[in-house]
């Protein structure tokens, strides 16, 4: 069954002829989105389990953040009221800003490019994707938490307080959301032209990396313990777009009732930039799919057909059948934006949060000024930290399948061996992941000053990534899901975006849980281990790995052509 | 040997999506060395028919075999003698034309050298060389039919299933496959494809299938199926349904 394309009303237009058109409104797109997740649901219970599941993860997170953030109301401490709004809303509309680029991908339900023939406005295309786009579990429960603010502006300020703070939660949300689909909507047109890519990486990894100083600065402001001087911090973080809707409460309640009309001046004009933004990227999202991707004429082929298949990269490989899918999933890697997308996160996100967390005991400024500090970690910190960076490798893979979509028809027809398939799947991914492992190991090593670590580094990244593997493969072929077949690298399809994390979740808690061995050898054996981490390490991934190829592989043999239905995009 | 059985046996052959009976039970023989066109309106099931054969869509009752062989209890053996192109399902259309044939062929196990070789044939007489570097991505949809094609026909298959070979194709296009698909027949080969374009079946054809609702409602040979009618007149009368307008859409005519 179709996903209805139109918007019902406007389907009435043909009669226009003679009548006036009947205007569209929010109202439509959200009852279209609400529509569209109901039919998704349609006899897919496993669909409504991982959606309940999301909407119980969801009522988690909001039950703490609303406690967080009512924390000083409820406990009567006005103190650190402006404190925990500026900081605590600072960080909501970061999270929203980047976890749908590393993580989550952004709901696409109403994917854009299906309006681009009915006749709107762009205004209207804008207001109506936005008021959509409000309606989904996370922002649910960003607002259930977020009340939390406005608890206690009433406590510390009564109603009057309570009320403005209301409002500024309100358009809080609504900056959280714009701001979210502007810069994934913004990246993704620039990933879709294939010149500007590079560029895109590049300006990713600048995002990235700003996490880093920030995270440093926070935690020496926060060991020093000088709360003025972080108040003062909150007082600034609240006149910028970050902190001002959050903040509008406590400044009533503090009497300094002028601030909250030019801070809601503030988010306002924020939130009209960044729909501007949205809005003008949104139209070339449009053009764009509907034109399909700009042909461009190549230099002339060298070699035969097969040669050209295999990239030098895996030159090495035999020209049979393992040979064939290394060379087809390593030209993937690269060619498709979507998992292009991945390998910049699993670089950017593998080298930046090793170094954060082993510098997390670390302060920046010692007696001469600008000399870094020496780092205070351990064998066990530095392994917990690079078993995240193995695992977060290899949960790419978790819904390997659903990047070929129903390409993998072809592999269904040939009739593939499941283990063959699984395998070469992993030694092509490895091609890439490998190095940037290397290069994790060794960045880590020459930025903690400690090059005898080397070994245990490598040894438990490489554990972590077999293990990885092995959960990653099973995960692959039991989990599968579609994605939309859209070039919108961080898309994801229908309702079920936060369910389809949770397996994300799930997959990393297991491979984690399998990784620990590392984490343990590493406390008890003491110096004996920096030798033997490589080569336990080395076998332990390797002997994990073909182990989980080996069962998974037996369970996609028979279940191949379900997971090709369970990939292959409704329409 | 194998030419005992016939090319493609469906026996009672069933599928429902979601309680809709897509396909309700399906009996079909096709005679190795035969044309078989099978015929039906949008949403007939003959996709949903040809992919429970080839082994891309599991049936809820009903066996298939090609050659004599089981695509669901013996499926290696069944699928090295099918060649497949389907339709609706993309292709790893970030290849090139040349990756893409390499690909389907060594996947196939064959011979790399011999991959080469058919390869270069294939996208010369397909006029698809030009295409140089183009990713498949960024082909016409005509192309795409006909580098799909080529990837059906590459490993030198016994049976050849295609879903719409000819829906998109410029006229060009069409009369090249056509040529194509009488050589390989001509050569011992079997060809079974969908349509819904009557000129083509009635053109290429030795034997017909008319597939409505799920059911197969008319079966045999051209001759047979046609009488002394058009294929057309045989198939709306069998399909129903209305051909023509009446008193509605009045509006149109303003």
């Amino acid at each position: 069954m179709a996903v209805p394309v139109t918007v019902p009303d406007a389907t009435a237009a043909p009669a226009a002829l003679t009548e006036r058109a009947r205007p569209v409104s929010a109202r439509h797109f959200v009852r279209l989105k609400l529509r569209v997740m109901g039919n998704n649901f349609r006899g897919q219970g496993w669909r409504v389990a991982m959606f309940v599941g999301g909407v119980i993860g969801g009522l988690w997170f909001a039950a703490t953040g609303f406690f967080l953030l009512a924390a000083p109301g409820l406990a009567g401490e006005p103190k650190y009221a402006l404190m925990v709004a500026a900081f605590g809303g600072g960080l909501l509309v970061l999270g929203w800003l980047l976890l749908p680029l590393v993580f989550f991908g952004v709901d696409e339900t109403l994917d854009p490019a299906r309006f681009a023939l009915l006749p709107l406005t762009r205004r209207t295309l804008v207001t109506g994707l936005l008021a959509a786009a409000l309606v989904s579990v996370p922002t649910v429960a960003v607002l259930i938490a977020t009340f939390g603010l406005v608890l206690t502006a009433g406590m510390l300020g009564g109603w009057a307080a309570a009320l403005v703070a209301a409002v500024g939660v309100a358009a809080g949300l609504i900056l959280c959301v714009a701001a979210s689909r502007a810069v994934t909507s913004a990246f993704a047109t620039m990933l879709r032209s294939r010149r500007v890519r590079d560029l895109a990486a590049v300006l990713l990894a600048v995002l990235a990396a700003l996490l880093g100083p920030l995270q440093i600065v926070v935690l020496a402001a926060v060991r020093q313990a000088d709360w003025d001087r972080l108040a003062g911090v909150a007082r600034i973080v609240g006149w910028t777009p970050f902190g001002a809707p959050w903040t509008v409460g406590i400044d009533v309640a503090e009497g300094r009732a002028w601030a909250a009309p030019l801070k809601l001046l503030i988010t306002a004009a924020a939130i009209g930039a960044l729909l501007w933004w949205w809005s003008r990227s949104l139209e070339s999202a449009m053009v764009g799919a509907a034109g399909g991707g700009t042909a461009k004429a190549r230099s002339g082929p060298v070699g035969g057909a097969v040669r050209q298949l295999f990239p030098r990269a895996v030159g090495w490989a035999r020209r049979d059948r393992f040979g064939a899918l290394v060379a087809r999933e390593c030209r993937y890697w690269w060619r498709d934006a979507r998992r292009r997308a991945n390998l910049i996160t699993i670089a950017v996100i593998g080298i930046f949060v090793p170094v954060m967390v082993n510098f997390g005991g670390a302060s920046l400024s010692t007696a001469d000024g600008m000399e870094l500090a020496t780092p205070d970690s351990s064998p066990v910190l530095a392994s917990l930290s690079v078993i995240f960076v193995g695992v977060l490798a290899s949960v790419t893979l978790a819904n390997q399948f659903g990047f070929d979509g129903s390409a993998y028809a072809a592999n269904v027809v040939a009739g593939v061996p499941g283990r063959l398939e699984l395998r070469a799947r992993a030694a092509a991914f490895s091609v890439y992941v490998l190095p940037i492992l290397a290069v994790v190991a060794v960045v880590l090593a020459v930025v903690l000053g400690r090059p005898a670590w080397l070994g245990l580094l490598a040894g438990t990244l490489l554990a972590s990534y077999g293990v990885g593997l092995a959960v990653n493969a099973l995960i692959s072929v039991l989990g599968a899901y579609s994605l939309p077949e859209t070039s919108n690298p961080f898309a994801m399809n229908s309702g079920a975006g936060l369910a389809k994390g949770l397996l994300t979740v799930l997959s990393m808690i297991a491979s984690t849980v399998a990784a620990v061995p590392m984490v343990v050898a590493a406390a008890l054996l003491g110096d004996v281990w920096l030798w033997l981490a490589l080569p336990l390490g080395l076998a332990y991934g390797l002997g994990a790995a073909l182990l989980g190829t080996y069962l998974a592989g037996d369970v996609l043999d028979r279940r191949a052509p379900e997971l090709l239905t369970a990939v292959t995009p409704r329409r | 040997m194998t030419d005992e059985h016939p090319a493609l046996a469906l026996r009672g052959l069933a599928k429902r999506f979601d309680g809709k009976v897509a396909v309700a039970h399906v009996d079909l023989d096709v005679p190795a060395g035969s044309f078989y066109g099978l015929l039906g309106p949008n949403g007939a099931g003959k996709t949903t028919t040809l992919s429970m054969a080839v082994g891309l869509l599991r049936p809820d009752a009903g066996e298939a075999w090609v050659l004599g062989h089981d695509v669901w209890a013996d499926p290696v053996r069944a699928k090295q003698l099918l060649g497949v192109m389907p339709d609706g399902v993309r292709l790893f259309d970030r290849l090139t034309g040349a990756e893409l044939l390499a690909y389907h062929g060594l996947l196939r196990g064959m011979d790399p050298a011999v991959v080469d070789q058919r390869a270069a044939e294939l996208l010369d007489v397909l006029a698809l060389g030009d295409a140089g570097r183009t990713l498949v991505v960024d082909y016409s949809a005509g192309m795409r039919k006909k580098i799909g094609l080529a990837c059906a026909l590459l490993h030198g298959p016994r049976l050849l299933v295609l879903d719409e070979p000819f829906e998109a194709v410029d006229p060009v296009s069409a009369a090249l496959i056509r040529d194509i698909l009488h050589r390989y027949v001509v050569g011992g080969g079997t060809v079974v494809f969908s349509s819904h374009v009557m000129e083509v079946v009635e053109r290429l054809c030795s034997h017909v299938a008319i597939l409505a609702d799920g059911t197969i409602k008319r079966v045999g040979t051209l001759s047979e199926v046609r009488g002394d009618r058009s294929l057309e007149d045989v198939f709306v009368e069998v399909v129903g349904g209305r051909t023509a307008t009446g008193e509605e859409l009045a509006w149109l005519s303003r």
